[in-house]
C-alpha cells in the first residue's frame, strides 16, 4: 500500500466514525432532502409547461403556498428561475434554460 | 496539560455590530491594540441588515459595509468571529477573557469564498439572514456582503454527502474541524452585545406566531432590502403584493404582560421609515400604522413624521388588542378606536408587530458586571458618562446599556472607546510611575 492509499483509507476510517458520531442529525437532513427534492421537482415540473403564480403552483402540485413561495425565493437565489410577468396581484415565476433537474 | 493560546491587546470589544466596531475603530486610531470578538460568523449586527436607516434614508448596507471593511483591514484590530465568550474577569490589572471560537468546518485560510460549495449543496436550510423567508444551503457564506466571507457547515443539516468537498476549488472543506479554544488577556474592555426582538410567540393576543401574513419589523426589514428573498415587498403566505399593510406598535414593548414594561424607543421611528419605504415599492397601497403616541424623539425625526402623514400613511391612535386570521390570507385587526366609535376591526393583507428590543447578552455566570432591572446592561453613572459599569475598566456601548437608535449608539461607542483609552493611558501613567 503506498503513502496515498494509506491516507485515503485513514480519511475513510475517519468519515465512518463521523457518520456513526452525526447518524441521527444525517438521518433527519436526508429525509428533509428527500421530500425538497420530490416538492422541488414537483415545482419545476410545473413550471416546465407555463409560467405560473404561488397560487397555481400551490394547487397544481398541493404544497401549501407559503411553502412554494420559499421554494420559488430560494430557487431564484440559486439562478433556477426568474420572475416573469405580474398577473394581477401575483407575479408569475420562469423556468430559466439552465435549470437542473 | 497543554494551556491555551493567549492574545494580548490592549482592549478587548465584545460584539462586532456597529457599536463594537465604532469603538474598535475609535480605539485602534488612538494606535491601541484591539480584538473584537464577535458571536455571529459575520460582524455587522443588526445594522448591516436592515434597509435603509432613518431619517436620512441613507441605504443601511452601503454606510455599515465601509465601517465593517475599516475595521476588518485596521492593523491594530483583530476581529474573531464564530466565537462565544466563556468567561470574562478581573485577573490583577488584566482582564482575562477565555474564548471558544466554532468550528465552520471550512479552513478560512483558504476559503475564496466563491460560494461553488454553496451552489452544490442539495440540503435547504430556512434562512433566518432572511426572516426565514427563502431557504440557505447547508453549507453558506451567511449574506452576500459578510465579512469575512467564509463558508461555514451547518452539521445540523449536513449529510456528509461529500458534494463540497468536490466542489470546493481550493479543498478549505474540512469536516474534522475542532473548536479553537484561547484566552484574550486586555487591559480595558467595551461590552457592546447589543439586542434582540422579543419574539412573535409571546402574546396570545397578536397569534403566537400562527396567524399567516403576522410578521416582525426585521422580517419586513429583509422584505425592504435590496438582496431580500424575493426582492420586493409580497405576502410570505402566497406571494401576494399586498395592497394594505398595518404597524401595531408598542407590540412588544410598554407591555408588563410581556415583562417589556420599558418604551424601545427605535419602534415609532423604524416603523414610520418601513411605511415610508413601502409607500415607494407599494404606491397603490393603503399604509396604516396603530400606535398609542408617536415618540419621535431625534434630531430631524419630527419631520420625518411629519412628512410620513403628508405622504398619506395613515396614523390611527389606539392600541391593537387582538389580532386574527381573516379571508383570503388578510389579518383582522381588532382595536378601539379612540374617536368614539368603540371597538373597530379593520383588515390587512399584512400586518407588521413592532416588537421589543431585549438585551442581546446575559453576563450572569460569564462576567461579574451587573444588569438593571430591565436586564440591560447597568450603568453607574447614567447621566453623566453613560459607558460605565460597575466593573472597573469596563464600559459598554450601544443596545447593550438600553434600547437605542443608531445615532446614539455610535455616539456612545465613541464616548465608550474614549473612557477605555482615558483608562488605558491612567494604567500607562501608573506603571510609569
Amino acid at each position: 500500500m503506498n503513502r496515498e492509499d494509506e491516507i485515503m483509507n485513514k480519511k475513510k476510517e475517519a468519515m465512518k466514525q463521523l457518520r456513526g458520531d452525526r447518524k441521527e442529525w444525517i438521518t433527519m437532513a436526508s429525509t428533509m432532502v428527500k421530500e425538497q427534492r420530490k416538492e422541488r421537482k414537483a415545482i419545476k415540473k410545473y413550471l416546465e409547461n407555463q409560467p405560473a403564480t404561488v397560487p397555481e403552483i400551490a394547487d397544481a402540485t398541493g404544497i401549501p403556498s407559503d411553502k412554494v413561495l420559499w421554494y420559488l425565493a430560494t430557487l431564484k437565489k440559486y439562478g433556477d428561475i426568474v420572475e416573469g410577468e405580474k398577473d394581477g396581484s401575483f407575479f408569475r415565476y420562469v423556468l430559466t434554460e439552465s435549470a437542473p433537474e | 496539560m497543554e494551556s491555551n493560546p493567549v492574545l494580548n491587546v490592549d482592549a478587548l470589544v465584545v460584539g462586532g455590530g456597529i457599536a463594537g466596531l465604532q469603538a474598535a475603530i475609535d480605539l485602534a486610531d488612538q494606535n491601541f491594540k484591539v480584538a473584537v470578538v464577535e458571536k455571529d460568523a459575520s460582524i455587522g449586527g443588526k445594522m448591516i441588515r436592515l434597509s435603509k436607516v432613518f431619517p436620512t434614508l441613507d441605504c443601511s448596507s452601503c454606510i455599515t459595509t465601509p465601517k465593517m471593511a475599516a475595521a476588518a483591514h485596521h492593523e491594530n484590530i483583530t476581529i474573531l468571529t464564530y466565537c462565544n465568550l466563556n468567561s470574562l474577569k478581573r485577573d490583577g490589572n488584566h482582564l482575562m477573557a477565555s474564548i471558544i471560537q466554532k468550528p465552520r468546518y471550512v479552513d478560512p485560510e483558504k476559503c475564496i469564498g466563491c460560494r461553488r460549495c454553496e451552489y452544490d449543496c442539495p440540503v435547504y436550510v430556512s434562512d433566518e439572514e432572511q426572516g426565514g423567508f427563502s431557504a440557505r444551503k447547508a453549507v453558506y457564506i451567511p449574506f452576500s456582503n459578510a465579512i469575512p466571507q467564509i463558508a461555514i457547515v451547518d452539521t445540523e443539516h449536513c449529510m456528509l454527502c461529500g458534494k463540497c468537498e468536490k466542489a470546493c476549488p481550493t479543498s478549505a472543506i474540512d469536516y474534522f474541524q475542532k473548536p479553537i479554544y484561547f484566552t484574550i488577556k486586555a487591559k480595558t474592555a467595551v461590552l457592546a452585545t447589543g439586542f434582540e426582538l422579543t419574539t412573535l410567540e409571546d402574546k396570545p393576543q397578536y397569534g403566537l406566531g400562527k396567524i399567516p401574513n403576522v410578521i416582525d419589523a426585521l422580517q419586513m426589514e429583509r422584505l425592504l432590502a435590496p438582496h431580500g428573498p424575493y426582492n420586493r415587498v409580497l405576502r410570505p403566505l402566497d406571494g401576494m403584493e399586498p395592497d394594505s399593510v398595518a404597524y401595531v406598535q408598542c407590540a412588544g414593548s410598554r407591555d408588563k404582560s410581556m415583562g417589556v414594561s420599558y418604551c424601545s424607543r427605535v419602534c415609532c421611528m423604524y416603523a414610520i421609515k418601513q411605511a415610508m419605504l413601502l409607500s415607494g415599492s407599494l404606491p397603490l397601497a393603503d399604509i396604516t400604522i396603530y400606535y398609542m403616541d408617536i415618540r419621535a424623539f431625534g434630531k430631524g425625526y419630527e419631520q420625518f413624521y411629519q412628512n410620513a402623514k403628508a405622504m398619506g400613511i395613515e396614523f390611527v391612535k389606539a392600541k391593537v388588542a387582538a389580532l386574527d386570521a381573516g379571508e383570503n390570507g388578510s389579518v383582522t385587526v381588532r382595536y378601539e378606536a379612540q374617536d368614539g366609535v368603540g371597538v373597530t376591526m379593520a383588515n390587512h393583507d399584512l400586518v407588521v408587530l413592532s416588537l421589543g428590543m431585549i438585551p442581546g447578552w446575559n453576563p450572569k455566570g460569564v462576567c461579574p458586571v451587573s444588569s438593571a432591572s430591565d436586564k440591560f446592561i447597568k450603568t453607574i453613572q447614567p447621566k453623566i458618562s453613560p459607558t460605565l459599569t460597575d466593573m472597573d475598566g469596563v464600559f459598554t456601548a450601544g443596545a447593550a446599556a438600553g434600547p437605542k437608535d443608531i445615532v446614539d449608539t455610535i455616539t456612545e461607542a465613541g464616548a465608550a472607546a474614549m473612557e477605555a483609552s482615558k483608562y488605558l493611558i491612567e494604567l500607562q501613567k501608573g506603571h510609569a510611575a
